[in-house]
């Protein structure tokens, strides 16, 4: 076959009694490969983080710091987590699909350095957190709905400017946070046995 | 040997290679974004393991640094004479010489020094206090419990003997950086083994399982919290006054006075001081901060002391913890208002009435408990004997003990209003006990009139009528200060000075 002709190699042992040529051997390698590889870059990319609704699952990404350290002096800590404002509420399928969406945009950008220094919320991010800031706090802004005729538009931070992010946006507003970064992608029983080297 | 017989092989080949080399950029891009994570967690500087100084440390963290410095604002407040009951109730005891309000970190060493209850130590005379008084006080202890710990021993054992005048040259620099966080990655940490100790004993957890909001104020109960001298534990600790935090049987008063009724040399019962007035014996609660914080509704909340005492500033575009640890009182728009919404005044007049209401209760209990021991002694001088006088000094031990849990826990009327009142009405009640069985026994002994107490209306007077020689005292503090702490400080020199040549090698 052609990769066995290429580097010229001639590959012929049995198993079971059965000769076995270049052909059958070195297909599932490359497979095995390529597969392997994915693997590996769905441990490194902590993948089965992401089923998780904890906020450390969005410290993945240490761009998110000051997001996160602003979060935790906010009086919204304990209370809302990051994707109890970030993602839509309105049925599973729909929060999914939106996790997901956002999830890869932001992984492509993250993993091409393409980050803004300050980051903001897009559109439709927007609309979403707007949403969850009346789910949770209808009883108020019932009452102001009527002064809102007209000026349907406005968001709740075009007046609660600080909530809960405070105005540091840059990516190096908290440079000396305690925020829960992620660890290194080499375990621990590995690193223990390179130290003693 | 065959040769390529169709095109199909090659771009095979070429669209395998293709993905590999990009799934592999990939991978690279993710790997190095994670190291970027790693990198961000390590200190600025490499401090090493055991650097005590703040101010190197503030080099790396100048906005944190700087704030810490602010904690130098602020007087001493001499309690004594504000209050010369409290000398009364300390009788026999070092409370009874000298007793300030607390001040900010960076005067911890400076203070523990200057303080007559550690004595005026010389070459020939050793200060009355062990080297225990100076764990809470500076980030060269864990240092120096490393260091004693060479060939095997209990270093934190060996760290508790001696007098305290004997590590005086060893413990330099005011609480600081080192205290709280690892030098490496600058996360929080717990240096002090009695918090650790303590914890297992209350939580049965280690404390490394603690979570980061947890240790948010976990670090604080290194030191803020109750905590007795235990000389009577086994093995290596034995003889040793070894910090311990009562916290058995729980951290509310009951529960940590019913630890101390176990302990002493026979499991009768822990002594702190016998009162000088009355001969009971004492327990001095110490600062049962953290234990009073999560019994009130801001620590049931799980807010924790960091939120209060630490809150977020904002420079420049820059956030950082304010490292000036003082009363959240002092700026409520980055405290309080974070989550309630009132205005600086409401809030502001929200504690001050908790506080007043408290202080009402604290001095009836003071009032009561001088006079019990003044009827104690009275007692004895008309021929009671211990036997008959013995529930009268337990009832005196428990409410001097809450009355002392209550008011020595700074800011317990604020952190949890409730339970206070409760201790003090617990202690008012015991103090009225305690002189209800006094007048019986006063009345046996044939006494039905009234106690007169003698003039104590100045921290000088009660000083003299308890028998202390002031002038000597103060003159000795003189003479230390003048003579030994010098010597401390010019040793402490050449220490620092080797560490940086050391680094400098590096």
């Amino acid at each position: 076959m052609f990769l066995t002709d290429i580097f010229n190699i001639e590959i012929m042992f049995s198993i079971k009694g059965k000769n076995m040529n270049g052909k059958t051997v070195i297909l599932p390698i490359v497979a095995g490969i390529i597969v392997g590889l994915g693997f590996f870059i769905l441990y490194v990319f902590n993948f089965t983080s992401y089923a998780s609704e904890e906020p450390e699952t969005c410290m993945n990404c240490h761009v998110m710091s000051t997001q996160y350290a602003s979060w935790t002096h906010s009086s919204h800590f304990g209370e809302a987590n990051c994707i109890d404002c970030h993602l839509p509420h309105d049925n599973f399928v729909h929060k999914l699909y939106f996790k997901a969406n956002d999830g890869l945009r932001h992984s492509f950008i993250f993993l091409t350095r393409t980050e803004p220094e300050a980051i903001m919320i897009k559109k439709g991010g927007a609309v979403v957190v707007q949403e969850n800031c009346i789910r949770c706090h209808k009883d108020v802004v019932t009452q102001i709905g009527g002064m809102l005729q007209g000026v349907e538009n406005r968001k709740c931070w075009d007046c609660h400017r600080f909530t809960p992010h405070g105005r540091e946006r840059s990516l190096f507003s908290v440079p000396n946070a305690e925020v829960p970064y992620i660890n290194s992608a080499t375990p621990m029983w590995l690193r223990k046995i390179l130290e003693k080297k | 040997m065959t040769k390529v017989k169709s095109a199909g092989g090659w771009i095979l080949f070429l669209f395998v290679l293709v993905v590999v080399f990009f799934m592999g950029l990939l991978a690279n891009s993710i790997m190095e974004r994670r190291t970027e994570a790693v990198i961000m967690k390590k200190a600025v500087v490499d401090l090493g393991e055991w650097e005590t100084r703040n101010e190197i440390w503030g080099e790396a963290y100048p906005e944190e640094y700087e704030t810490y410095l602010e904690t130098e604002k602020g007087d001493l407040e001499d309690i004594l004479e504000e209050n010369p009951n409290v000398s009364i109730l300390f009788a026999g005891y070092g409370f009874a010489k000298d007793y300030n309000k607390p001040r900010g970190h960076i005067h911890a060493v400076e203070d523990v020094r200057n303080t007559l209850r550690t004595g005026g130590p010389t070459e020939e005379k050793a200060s009355p206090m062990p080297n225990t008084c100076w764990t809470c006080k500076s980030p060269d202890v864990p240092r120096m419990m490393e260091e004693l710990a060479a060939g095997g021993k209990d270093g934190v054992a060996e760290f508790y003997k001696g007098a305290w005048e004997t590590l005086g040259s060893q413990i330099i620099n005011p609480i600081g950086c080192g205290d709280c966080h690892d030098p490496e990655t600058m996360a929080l940490k717990i240096t002090r083994p009695a918090l650790i100790e303590g914890y297992k004993a209350l939580t049965g957890k280690d404390i490394t399982e603690a979570s980061h909001q947890e240790m948010r104020s976990l670090v604080c109960a290194q030191c803020h919290v109750e905590y007795y001298f235990d000389k009577f534990l086994d093995g290596e600790k034995k003889g040793a006054p070894y910090l311990t935090f009562p916290w058995k049987y729980g951290i509310t008063a009951d529960d940590m006075q019913k630890h101390l009724d176990e302990r002493g040399p026979d499991g009768n019962g822990h002594n702190d001081w016998i009162h000088a007035i009355s001969k009971t014996r004492m327990y001095k609660a110490q600062h049962p901060g953290w234990e009073f914080w999560q019994q009130g509704p801001h620590g049931m909340r799980g807010v924790a002391c960091a939120d209060c005492h630490m809150p977020y500033e904002s420079r420049g575009g820059m956030k950082y913890s304010s490292h000036h640890v003082t009363s959240p009182l002092e700026y409520i728009d980055k405290t309080c208002q974070v989550c309630h919404r009132q205005s600086v005044e409401e809030l502001k007049k929200a504690v001050k009435d908790r506080q007043t209401s408290i202080v009402k209760l604290r001095t009836m209990a003071e009032e009561l408990l001088v006079k019990a021991h003044f009827e104690t002694k009275a007692a004895m001088d008309k021929g009671a004997t211990d036997k008959e006088l013995e529930h009268v000094r337990e009832l005196i031990r428990e409410s001097q003990w809450r009355w002392d849990v209550a008011v020595a826990s700074h800011g317990a009327s604020f952190h949890a209003p409730l339970q206070v009142s409760n201790i003090l009405a617990e202690s008012i009640e015991k103090a009225g006990n305690a002189r209800f069985e006094l007048s019986k026994v006063l009345a046996k002994h044939g006494f039905t009139g009234e106690v007169i107490l003698p003039d104590i209306s100045t921290k000088a007077k009660v000083q003299k009528l308890i028998g202390l020689n002031m002038d000597k005292l103060n003159k000795e503090k003189e003479d230390f200060l003048k003579n030994m702490v010098p010597k401390w400080d010019e040793e402490a020199a050449k220490r620092h000075k080797s560490w940086d040549e050391k680094n400098k090698e590096l």
